[in-house]
């Protein structure tokens, strides 16, 4: 059902012969999101990621030795931009910047987006004194995998874009992980790549011209302050839930007189010759752990040494430490005007990065207070 | 159990077995049938020798307690022994050991009153378990080449040279009629399976101790094997060890593990071409590494055992003249 909104929708922005100004709504439509009875088949590509850990019979000497070959042959342990992992010795480094930009930017081209973890919440203020709600969104070790062009890509679990055929799929990882603790067969995906197995993995819909090679890394660089994103987060798990939290319904008053109904649905239908509950009534039931997209928020503040970006709002979905994807946003009205960072930011236009960008309008701590003139 | 019953049981253990091999010998080589032909006459004559049946006192040691069992001299052998024990003790004991020095084979029939040890692979000083697996790893290893090649291959078994963990890999030494032989991954991963199957069916790993003569006739076909037996019977009173595995048999000296059950995972990695054997030939070294099974290991370790295993193995080569008489005796 999701599809046919979306469906209507592109045709809609379609229709209306104009250019992206033409005001859509774009609009959340949430439904279950599953069905009732789990059918699980796994796909065909579908391989388990780690392995029951059985070795009690290894000897201590023998566990040192094999820690020290992972550590030889991936890197050593390290805190890199503010996370636990390895450095990683077996990608060609550095990755080097495309020496002239075949294709160039264009506002239709999709970009890749990264893989971060959701860490905390701040208050920013802005130069006129107005206090903003951000959320802190770190992107933890991200390397590109591999790049699937086109032709070749035939999702068996397709991806609700528009006009699939015209994209390639980047496959990203984030959080290197020791690969004694995983599959052979899951590690076998990083085999070519020379990456450190990961623990996330995630793909992203991008054009061919947006291609990356495998072993990028992708930093918070790869956005600018002062431009939108869309966020997609599993949302917190509240289990069980009553119709007054769960789809914000009145309720009925404490007191005065009412009887044994005071958090409850009330009325749940009609009569007539419809005299049924119709489906998609709201009940209660279970609320929250679903993926939701919270989109058009605006980055407004940039650390490139912990790879920390804030993001507008409290409207991020999940618990702290949770998982986040993050993409160049859908939303007509809110899309860059300018080149962003294109294909991604390579190592050498980094480092010409300072370590904090604010946005314009956002005061920086460094500064002096604001002050307001006595009127 | 009597002695009666026993004996019965022994006969019919043979009788299945020649049953069974009457069933492969339809799709076998007919060499292949005449020497399993003859280790079944042998096995069976040995048997009926026996005559009458004397006691033998057992000390079993170890687990759950110590306890002195009552067997039958020349018939008994250690898995009887576990058997009155447990079904445990059947399944996990690879080896026996006797007096506390000899290691034995647990099918192998005991002689005299001693006291036993059975061996399992987790026990506490596993140098002489982990030998023997070694050793049948070799042994079936050459059961295995021998089922994935082809006749037109002219594959011969030369020999395998006595275990040696620290080196990284068993070995099996081999003849084929190709002197520009390279097995493909895939090769290497069919001849894997083929030992893995055999672990799957857990085949009884059989000891016979034969004339030397008998095995002259058992072995007339392979030239290798002729041009050994000569020292082998020299060093051993003019006596030859045989080992079956299936309608597998070969020359060694000893002891092996019970069943293939004990082999978990393995891998064949790579051959070694040594030297050219006349105008067309040349000899091979095939190498493998294999845990025992219920071994776990992650992927990346058992990955690195592979790796050691590709290197070539400093056993004494095949096609080289042997330099001390301690070095002619094959494992």
């Amino acid at each position: 059902m999701l599809r046919t909104v979306i469906g209507d929708l592109a045709r809609l922005r379609l229709s209306s012969s104009s250019s992206s100004n033409s005001c859509v709504l774009v609009t959340q439509v949430r439904e279950k999101g599953h069905l009732s009875r789990p059918r699980l088949r796994n796909p065909h590509w579908f391989l388990r990621k780690e392995r029951s850990q059985t070795d009690d019979y290894v000897t201590a000497e023998n566990r040192n030795f094999v820690k020290e070959v992972v550590h030889e042959t991936y890197g050593s342990p390290a805190l890199i931009k503010g996370v636990q992992t390895y450095e990683q010795k077996l990608i060609r480094t550095p990755i080097e910047k495309p020496s002239v930009d075949a294709e160039p930017w264009t506002p239709k081209v999709r970009r890749c987006g990264v893989i971060a973890r959701k860490i905390g919440q701040y208050p920013l203020w802005l130069k006129n004194g107005e206090r903003v709600r951000t959320t802190l969104l770190q992107i933890v070790d991200n390397h590109v995998i591999k790049y699937t062009p086109p032709e070749e890509y035939q999702p068996s679990h397709r991806p609700s874009v528009h006009n699939l055929h015209k994209y390639g799929c980047l496959l990203v990882g984030a959080e290197s992980t020791n690969p004694a603790l995983l599959t052979k067969e899951y590690c076998g995906i990083f085999r070519d790549s020379g990456v450190m197995p990961k623990k996330n993995v995630a793909r992203f819909i991008v054009s061919p011209q947006a291609a990356l090679a495998p072993g990028t890394p992708l930093n918070v660089g790869h956005f600018r302050v002062g431009e939108f994103v869309d966020v997609r987060g599993k949302t917190v798990d509240h289990g069980f839930q009553g119709v007054v939290k769960r789809h914000g319904f009145k309720g009925m008053p404490a007191s005065h007189g009412v009887t044994k109904t005071h958090r409850r649905a009330g009325n749940i239908g009609g009569g007539g010759e419809k005299g049924r509950v119709w489906p998609g009534t709201k009940m209660p039931g279970h609320m929250g752990n679903r993926w939701r997209i919270s989109k058009g928020l605006r980055i407004w503040r940039i650390n490139t040494k912990y790879n920390v970006m804030w993001v507008q709002g409290s409207a991020v979905p999940g618990s702290t430490n949770g998982l986040i994807y993050i993409y160049d946003t859908i939303l007509p009205l809110r899309k860059p005007k300018e080149a962003p960072p294109f294909p991604t930011l390579y190592e050498d236009d980094a480092a010409a990065l300072p370590e904090d960008i604010w946005y314009d309008q956002v005061h920086d701590f460094k500064d002096e207070t604001i002050t307001y003139k006595p009127e | 159990m009597s002695a009666a019953s026993k004996i019965h049981k022994a006969t019919w253990c043979a009788f299945r077995n020649l049953e069974q091999y009457r069933t492969k010998a339809k799709f076998s080589s007919s060499a292949i049938g005449t020497r399993n032909e003859l280790f079944n006459q042998e096995q069976r004559r040995q048997q009926d020798a026996v005559g009458r049946i004397e006691k033998i006192e057992i000390r079993y040691l170890g687990l759950p307690e110590d306890v002195t069992l009552l067997m039958n001299k020349h018939i008994s052998t250690p898995y009887n022994c576990a058997q009155h024990l447990s079904e445990g003790h059947c399944k996990r004991s690879a080896l026996a050991l006797i007096d506390g020095t000899i290691p034995w084979d647990m099918h192998r029939p005991l002689q005299e009153s001693c006291t036993l040890q059975l061996l399992p692979f987790n026990v506490s000083e596993p140098h002489v378990v982990n030998k023997a697996f070694w050793r049948t790893c070799s042994f079936l290893l050459g059961a295995a080449l021998h089922k994935s090649f082809k006749s037109e291959a002219n594959l011969q078994l030369h020999s395998f040279p006595g275990p040696n963990i620290k080196s990284g890999s068993f070995v099996h030494d081999i003849v084929l009629s190709s002197q520009r032989w390279q097995p493909s991954k895939s090769e290497l991963r069919a001849i894997s399976a083929e030992m893995v199957k055999m672990s799957a069916q857990d085949i009884l790993i059989e000891r016979l101790d034969v004339q030397q003569e008998l095995a002259y006739e058992m072995f007339k076909d392979s030239r290798y094997k002729s041009e050994q037996l000569p020292s082998i019977g020299k060093q051993n009173q003019g006596r030859v060890t045989l080992y079956r595995v299936g309608e597998h048999i070969d020359i060694s000296r000893g002891p092996m593990v019970a069943s293939t059950r004990f082999l978990g995972k393995c891998t064949i990695g790579v051959s070694h071409k040594l030297a050219n054997e006349g105008s067309s030939g040349a000899f091979y070294r095939i190498q493998g590494i294999a845990l025992p099974s219920g071994y776990m290991l992650n992927h990346f370790a058992f990955g690195l055992l592979e790796q050691r295993a590709q290197k070539l193995n400093s056993a004494r080569l095949p096609h080289e003249p042997f330099e001390e008489p301690q070095q002619m005796q094959i494992s």
